[in-house]
């Protein structure tokens, strides 16, 4: 033995074996001898072209001792290979290093646990060391498959069991530290680490305290000795923050894979906890590539369990908001396009005669999908937020109109109310500042036009989208039900900007009597009459002036017309809409007070108490008693809204009333129910406005609002009324500046966003991305049953004519998201 | 001690149970575990043998069979010298999953891997599967085939040295015309060529 035989021969052998020799005690328990070792120290210091043969002898002692089972020994030698390491200077150690590895691997080769884990923290230690010129031939395959397998100690003694876990990760730690900054070292992004190192890590992770669903764990007393999962996670987070672009998906891949092999999507908190951490992690610009390999992960699974998908939709939908900052320009549309698809593949999957169970369970997937979509449009600027409920109205299956029923499969019944819905989750996070921002012409046609779809669930939803996007001033709760007891709903009023003035001027006409139509509807329930009726709420609230009040009573008298005078609605749906009329009656005098209208709107009601003609008021019933419900030719004139009584009313408090008596189809002051070809001649001159006839329509309400009839009651409002009358009468310049506006604050958007970075990249994929939308867009149209498109030879009359997204012009998105190529 | 010729990956993969680990355990430590859990991702161990006096390192990867395991475990067969496909004659099912283990094997491994079989258990006295029908399924996929039992030590040895002879001679036709390329590993012993040679081969 070397250490017993110092004597005379010891003197022959060279002096570096001599001071090796001498830092070995006799017993190992008294540890390495300290001032031989700084005596070893100094002379590798002074000579250090003998440090690599101070390396290789150290090593040999210490193959031999692990052979002899001396592992007192092993580790003496181990930690003078270490305080080597750290006392050397850079240049000399590369030599050294080799056999400072060989020793390191000689000991995670043992099988005792206590020598992997000295060997891992010697290792750990050189990882830490920044090396001049890192050996480029040195490979690391055998450390990546040692640690890994570490990761998975499944030692019988758990707490030796979790040092050795803890040893691989942070040997893993090590690994991926001296190879991540220098690409001539081993690149440690390559397929066959990555597929050891991830999964060792998620296995540890998965261990985690944060997904076990022990309610009462307390924390753990310190986080100095971190515990398996904890420390994988840390190991995770910094392997992502290091990935460049190029390197994220190799360690998405194992993820998803480890993912799916442990069966971790349902249920989902691990996934979802491990997406969080790599969101939170990765380099923010990357961020997007994360969504899209998830979704990429979604088409993988597309014929899985609609469990296993719903989870995934359901972690994209919590993660994406996260990328949503990040993502600019085609990103942004691309993402949208790709949860649309799988929305569209969603529907086109479900089968009526699939079992109850099933179909739930898509319907599942679909809503994780569309709350996907709304999370990642709540990140979005405004403006964007826009563009997206264009986007998706664009990708709205149209319906044809009633006689054109026929057309409409199944399948797009059901695309189109998961498109609406999708828009009204979009509509839910987008604040409505001002209406023309809101509803340009080509979102707010397609979208009124859908409001008369032949299917009720379809009004509803476009009702509901309308009332999240009017609704400024959340009155929406408070106008969910028709009422007459306008006092207690405390609702918060504003006048109306310039803009929407502007706004309703042009599009009230339009909006009125796509409500006007939508009541007549003969499949109505008493939810679309009551949604109908919030929308008008809404409106009258929001847009409250002079001017939107003569509209408006125009409309209630039309709407009591239909309920007196059509055909084919039910007692119930007439009466239904004759509360709807009274509430609309006395709403509109309390937004903008017109005490005489206000003080006929109560005798109206009155009338109705005291006749028992309860159904005639709010609230809507699906049933009313035959036997107690007269119809209001029963109950005499006094219960109905006179439109003489309102034209009074109105002059009363100052109006110029010409209007309401010009342009009104009824007959001034004749019995209701009388002019039923008037009516009609009104309904049809509606039914003809259309983008081509909004210009006459501007003319007629310019040459109206002009008019210099109106006069002031209300002093204390006089400011306001001036200058609105002012801004009235200029309406084609305004509506100039608006659009100038808008287009300053867009431009200004773009300047400011601070994106420069990625207008390059952004330009360079340009066109590839439009080409790329342009076939998915293709295929949406053309690949879901041909009976969604429109008959190829229209009907004559239909609105088709009009439809810009079926004609043969640009590709809807160039016209509608100019400002996403704008680079 | 450290110096040996040749170094050589085995990787021992097949369905949980039919006694991976216990094969393993036999040869690098002489003993057959009482009740050891079931492996998880990948255990390692090494073992030097001496044939014909040339060293030879073996590292021995030995997988977990759960299939939710598949992920890591394949990650290893790719730089694989040698894969031991192990069933447990005295279960069917094992036997008939070896097509998939094959399929597994075709896709990750490298083309060039020694393929062995192993029926292993063969002390039991309820065999299902005859020997020749392993030896036929064998040589059908041109494997080589053995049968062992890691309780009895039978075969167990023969089986690593074997592998390591036929692994030595492949190295040493490989490498003959060059001279110490391309090391694989760390501990930079490339597998140079030896004087003297005598290849075992498989029974
Ligand atoms: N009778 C018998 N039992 C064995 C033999 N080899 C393994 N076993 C048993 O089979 C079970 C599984 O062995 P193990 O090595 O853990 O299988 P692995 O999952 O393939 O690694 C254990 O209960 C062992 O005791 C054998 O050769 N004969
Ligand atoms: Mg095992």
């Amino acid at each position: 033995m070397c250490t017993s035989c110092c004597g005379c021969c010891s003197a022959l052998r060279p002096r570096y074996k001599r001071l090796v020799d001498n830092i070995f005690p006799v017993n190992p328990q008294d540890g390495l001898v300290k001032n031989n070792m700084e005596k070893l120290t100094f002379y590798s210091l002074s000579s250090p072209e003998k440090l690599d043969r101070i390396g290789e002898y150290l090593f040999q002692r210490a193959s031999r001792d692990i052979y002899r089972r001396r592992n007192g020994f092993v580790v003496i030698a181990m930690e003078a290979m270490d305080q080597l390491l750290v006392a050397c200077h850079a240049q000399t150690l590369n030599l050294f290093v080799e056999s400072f590895l060989k020793m390191v691997q000689k000991l995670l080769e043992s099988t005792d646990p206590q020598l992997q884990i000295l060997a891992t923290q010697s290792f750990v230690r050189f990882a830490n060391i920044e090396e001049d010129t890192p050996s480029y031939h040195r490979r690391y395959d055998f450390f990546v498959s040692k640690f890994s397998s570490m990761c998975h100690s499944n030692h019988n003694e758990p707490e030796l069991r979790d040092k050795i876990r803890v040893a691989g990760i942070k040997g893993l730690q090590g690994v991926v530290r001296k190879t991540v900054c220098d690409d001539l070292v081993e690149n440690i992004w390559e397929a066959v680490h990555m597929d050891k190192i991830v999964p060792s890590l998620l296995y540890n992770m998965q261990n985690s305290r944060y997904h076990v669903k022990e309610a009462d764990t307390p924390e753990p007393p310190q986080e100095e000795h971190a515990d398996p999962p904890t420390l994988a996670e840390t190991c995770m987070r910094e392997l992502v923050g290091r990935a460049s672009f190029g390197h994220i998906r190799c360690v998405l891949r194992p993820v998803l894979r480890h993912l799916d092999l442990h069966e971790l999507w349902v249920p989902n908190q691990f996934a979802l906890h491990t997406f969080r951490i790599i969101m939170f992690s990765i380099q923010a610009q990357y961020s997007y590539t994360v969504i899209e390999t998830l979704m990429s992960h979604l088409d993988d699974n597309s014929k899985s369990n609609p469990k296993i998908r719903t989870s995934i939709a359901d972690v994209l939908s919590k993660i994406i908001s996260i990328a949503a900052g990040e993502s600019v320009g085609p990103s942004v549309l691309e993402i949208i396009n790709s949860l649309l698809s799988h929305l569209r593949l969603s529907v086109t999957r479900e089968d009526p005669s699939d079992e109850p169970q099933a179909q739930r369970a898509e319907k599942l997937y679909q809503e994780a999908l569309i709350n996907a979509l709304g999370e990642f449009a709540n990140h979005l600027p405004d403006y964007q937020k826009i563009e997206i409920m264009m986007f998706i109205m664009s990708k709205v299956p149209y319906p044809a109109l009633d006689h054109l029923r026929g057309f409409n499969g199944p399948g797009d019944v059901l695309l189109q109310n998961i498109l609406l819905k999708s828009l009204l989750k979009v509509g839910t996070k987008y604040q409505t500042i001002h209406f023309n921002t809101t509803f340009p012409m080509s979102f707010l046609e397609p979208l009124l036009r859908m409001s008369l779809a032949a299917d009720p669930d379809m009004r509803l939803l476009v009702q509901k989208i309308l009332h999240t996007l009017i609704d400024r001033h959340h009155n929406l709760e408070k106008l969910l039900k028709p009422t007459v007891n306008i006092g207690d709903l405390e609702l918060v009023l504003e006048k109306s900007s310039r803009p929407d003035i502007i706004f309703i001027r042009k599009h009230g006409p339009e909006i009125y009597r796509s409500l006007y139509e939508s009541l007549e509807q003969a499949n109505n329930t008493v939810e679309n009459i009551e949604a109908v009726y919030t929308t008008l709420a809404l409106l009258c609230v929001e847009l409250s002036s002079e001017e939107t009040v003569m509209e408006m009573l125009r409309l209630v008298v039309s709407i009591q017309d239909t309920a007196l005078t059509n055909g084919s609605l039910s007692a119930a749906q007439k009466y239904n809409l004759h509360a709807v009329v009274v509430s609309l009656l006395v709403l509109i005098p309390n937004v903008v007070p017109i005490t005489p209208l206000m003080e006929y709107a109560e005798k109206v009601i009155e009338a109705r108490r005291n006749a028992g003609a309860n159904h005639l008021l709010p609230e809507l019933l699906v049933h009313y008693d035959p036997d107690v419900c007269l119809s209001p030719s029963q109950l005499g004139p006094d219960v109905l809204v006179d439109q003489v009584a309102v034209t009074e009313s109105l002059k009363g408090a100052g109006f110029d009333v010409s209007r309401l008596q010009q342009v009104t189809p009824y007959g001034a002051g004749g019995p209701p129910g009388v002019n039923v070809g008037h009516r009609h001649s009104w309904v049809e001159t509606g039914m003809r406005t259309s983008v081509a006839d909004l210009n006459s329509f501007q003319v007629e309400v310019d040459s109206v609002s002009s008019s210099p009839g109106v006069q002031k009651k209300h002093p204390e409002e006089e400011l306001t009324f001036e200058s609105m009358k002012k801004l009235l009468s200029e309406p084609p310049e305004s509506a100039k500046e608006a659009e100038e506006e808008r287009r300053l604050q867009l431009s200004e958007t773009f300047r400011t966003a601070d994106f420069h970075d990625l207008v390059d990249r952004t330009h360079a994929n340009n066109d590839i991305l439009q080409n790329k939308l342009n076939e998915i867009f293709s295929k949406l149209s053309t690949g879901l049953s041909d009976g969604i498109r429109p008959p190829a030879t229209p009907t004559p009359g239909t609105k088709q004519d009009n439809d810009p997204l079926h004609s043969n012009n640009p590709p809807t998105y160039e016209v509608l998201f100019p400002e996403l190529f704008v680079y | 001690m450290e110096d040996y010729k040749f170094l050589f990956k085995v990787v021992l993969v097949g369905n949980a149970g039919v006694g991976k680990t216990c094969l393993v355990r036999r040869f690098t430590q002489g003993l057959f575990p009482p009740g050891q859990g079931a492996t998880i991702g990948v255990d390692f161990m090494i073992k030097t043998v001496e044939i014909d006096n040339e060293k030879i390192k073996l590292q021995i990867w030995d997988t977990a069979g759960q299939e939710r395991f598949r992920s890591i475990t394949q990650s290893y067969y790719r730089s694989a010298h040698a894969l031991i496909l192990v069933y447990d004659i005295s279960c069917q099912p094992t036997f008939d999953c070896l097509p998939d283990w094959l399929r597994e094997i075709e896709e990750y491994a490298s083309s060039k891997v020694l393929r062995v079989l192993v029926g292993n258990k063969i002390d039991r006295e309820d065999r299902e599967i005859p020997a020749h029908v392993g030896e036929d399924f064998a040589q059908r996929h041109s494997m080589y085939y053995l049968e062992t039992s890691a309780k009895e030590a039978e075969n167990v040895e023969r089986l690593f040295m074997e592998i390591a002879a036929e692994l030595m001679e492949q190295a040493r036709s490989k490498e003959l015309p060059r001279y110490d390329s391309n090391s694989p590993t760390i501990n930079g012993r490339t597998t140079v060529i030896g004087d003297g040679g005598c290849c075992s081969r498989m029974s």
